[in-house]
């Protein structure tokens, strides 16, 4: 997989929303010596569905999770996508990053592209308070169904702690 | 079953269909989780999936503690894959800090995570063959099993939580005084492989629970993101091992095994899933060998002294992946670390039951409702018990089942089948 082209398709559908993209190279093998690749985008929010759009219409990727990451003012979204697999060194991770400001925490379901991003969507709902929109379904996945809380949130800890201190003496185990 | 009909969600139910919630606590599961059913008679027509019962915040404590107390954690993530989150964990910082891992190192992680797909794959089989009503198949099983469960007391002082990777190499060697053992424990398998294949995949009851029952389509799996032998039984040939080579495994021609390396087309259902998981026993047999028998010379970790590791850790800055192919598929944790913190800044953690939540429902939909053990139990290899299941129906009249009667289910329709 030549990674040069990769970025370069991806600089051409995006233009300026393209923001910036690194690769991290490793040398595996003792006996037999290879290299695999980890790739890195930074879009911008504007464009990211049309990222995933064009990731989707050039591979078949596998979206393995999506990471956040609480920067005070943004939330940061790291999609990490694996593309190529199916053969030995075919694969490379492809992780599609974009910033959402603390003041406008909205981002575009992929679920239209990729059924399976869901349970990580829902993931980012419940635990950074993240609004995705068009998500077919955006109930409390892994809280309890009626929590408000944000637990990965670093401005609302203050919050989570009176809430998990209240649902411990609500089970009655007064720890 | 129609695969482009599918409800992600629960519908409204018509006059005819029941709601049943089946767990929290649940037949086919380590963990609690909860599966409300739609029924029409026998036939599942819905099903929503509600995991979280046993989520202890792992991730949230990991960022307040320093890598080398979050590494003891990522051991407790799960009992039955104990190696497979810290051999991602540790390969996550390793990448984002640029540490090195001595060769011998790699080998020994490599052989503990083989040795753990062996006793999981088995333990998933006996599990199996128990929703079934083939209790003798669960203990022949089980019994087999010890063996492997032996063995890594032996190299590694401990039957579950090894406490082998550390950053920067291994705790413990696997020294040659002790290599007997382990190609006695391979030569017993090998010898017993195909009784098991015999038992599982030529036994005419076998194949008539498990054939066509729980299907999961090749698009299906890929569009849905399943991982390991629930994506490869559908023919989907992705296996970390083989597509993004890493410690011992980019020596040796790793391949991701589908239902037709037994010869056979795949359809994704529970009777494909046991032939991936047989065949990867064999698979993980021959890795270890070639393990042992290339094990390379020379140290275990390379910045050995605790205190300097701490030191290093604390100085590093960056982020990491780490993947790992476990006994159920892909586990991958992203790392980011801050200088002058000893804690992982972020450090998110993705199992492989997490991406194959979303597979079941399709798996589940068409079959009925004494299928549901074994297509529970088809995706995730470990057996608590159920509780209890809820039976709803639409004027609001309640009835408890409990876990045996589900069981008794399920082996009735063996039975009935078998004639």
């Amino acid at each position: 997989m030549n990674v040069e082209n990769i970025f370069t398709s991806f600089k051409n559908a995006l233009g300026v929303s393209y923001l910036e993209d690194r690769t991290i190279e490793r040398t595996v093998g003792v006996i037999h010596s290879g290299t695999v690749y980890d790739l890195w985008i930074t879009v911008d929010r504007a464009s990211f569905h049309d990222a995933v759009a064009h990731l989707c219409s050039e591979y078949v990727p596998h979206l393995s999770v999506i990471s956040g990451d609480d920067l005070g003012d943004n939330v940061a979204l790291n999609y990490h996508f694996t593309v190529g697999w199916g053969e030995r060194y075919g694969e490379v991770t492809f992780t599609i990053r974009t910033l959402l400001p603390k003041s406008d925490l909205t981002i575009p379901t992929i679920t239209d592209l990729l059924a399976g991003a869901q349970t990580s969507e829902r993931e980012k709902i419940e635990f950074y308070g993240i609004d995705v929109v068009g998500i077919p379904d955006s109930r409390n996945l892994f809280l309890p169904e009626d929590a408000t809380i944000h637990p990965w949130r670093k401005d609302l800890e203050e919050e989570t702690a009176k809430e998990v201190k209240r649902m411990v003496k609500w089970e009655g185990r007064n720890e | 079953m129609n695969n482009d009909s599918i409800n992600l969600k629960v519908g409204q139910c018509a006059a005819t269909t029941y709601s049943v919630p089946v767990g929290p606590v649940h037949p086919a599961l380590k963990e609690p989780i909860r599966f409300t059913f739609n029924l029409d008679g026998e036939r599942i027509v819905g099903v929503d999936i509600k995991p979280g019962f046993a989520h202890r915040g792992i991730e949230y404590m990991g960022m307040r503690r320093n890598l080398i107390q979050a590494l003891y954690l990522s051991e407790r993530i799960c009992g039955i894959c104990s190696i497979s989150h810290p051999l991602a964990f540790t390969q996550a910082v390793e990448n984002a800090a640029g540490i090195e891992v001595p060769p011998r190192a790699q080998y020994i992680r490599t052989i503990i995570g083989e040795l753990e797909r062996v006793h999981s794959h088995l333990l998933w089989a006996g599990v199996g063959a128990h929703e079934l009503g083939f209790d003798t198949l669960l203990h022949l099983t089980w019994n087999v099993r010890e063996k492997s469960m032996d063995l890594l007391e032996e190299l590694t002082g401990n039957r579950v939580d090894y406490a082998i990777p550390i950053f920067s190499g291994v705790r413990r060697d696997v020294p040659a005084e002790k290599a007997h053992l382990a190609y006695e424990a391979l030569d017993y398998y090998k010898g017993l492989l195909q009784q098991m294949i015999d038992a599982f995949l030529h036994d005419k009851s076998v194949e008539m629970r498990t054939r066509n029952v729980g299907a999961l389509s090749y698009d299906l799996a890929v569009d849905l993101c399943a991982v390991g032998p629930t994506a490869r039984a559908s023919g989907v040939k992705k296996d970390v091992r083989q597509d993004m080579p890493y410690l011992a495994y980019a020596d040796m021609e790793v391949k991701a095994i589908t239902p037709e390396d037994f010869g056979t087309e795949p359809h994704g259902d529970v009777y494909d899933n046991i032939i991936v998981r047989l065949l990867e026993v064999k698979q993980s047999i021959e890795i270890i060998e070639f393990c042992l028998e290339n094990l390379p010379s020379g140290e275990l970790m390379s910045i050995p002294k605790v205190p300097a590791l701490l030191a290093t850790l604390k100085k590093a800055s960056g982020e990491g992946l780490g993947r790992h192919e476990a006994p159920r598929g892909e586990v991958i944790h992203y790392v980011r670390l801050e200088e002058g913190i000893e804690e992982p800044a972020v450090w998110k953690v993705k199992a492989p039951t997490y991406s194959n939540l979303m597979a079941w429902v399709p798996k589940f939909l068409g079959d009925e409702i004494a299928d549901v053990p074994i297509i529970a139990a088809s995706i995730d290899p470990c057996m608590c018990c159920m509780d209890r299941v809820h039976m709803v129906d639409t004027v609001g009249n309640e009835t408890t089942r409990m876990k045996e009667e589900l069981v008794r289910l399920s082996r009735e329709k063996t039975r009935r089948i078998c004639g």
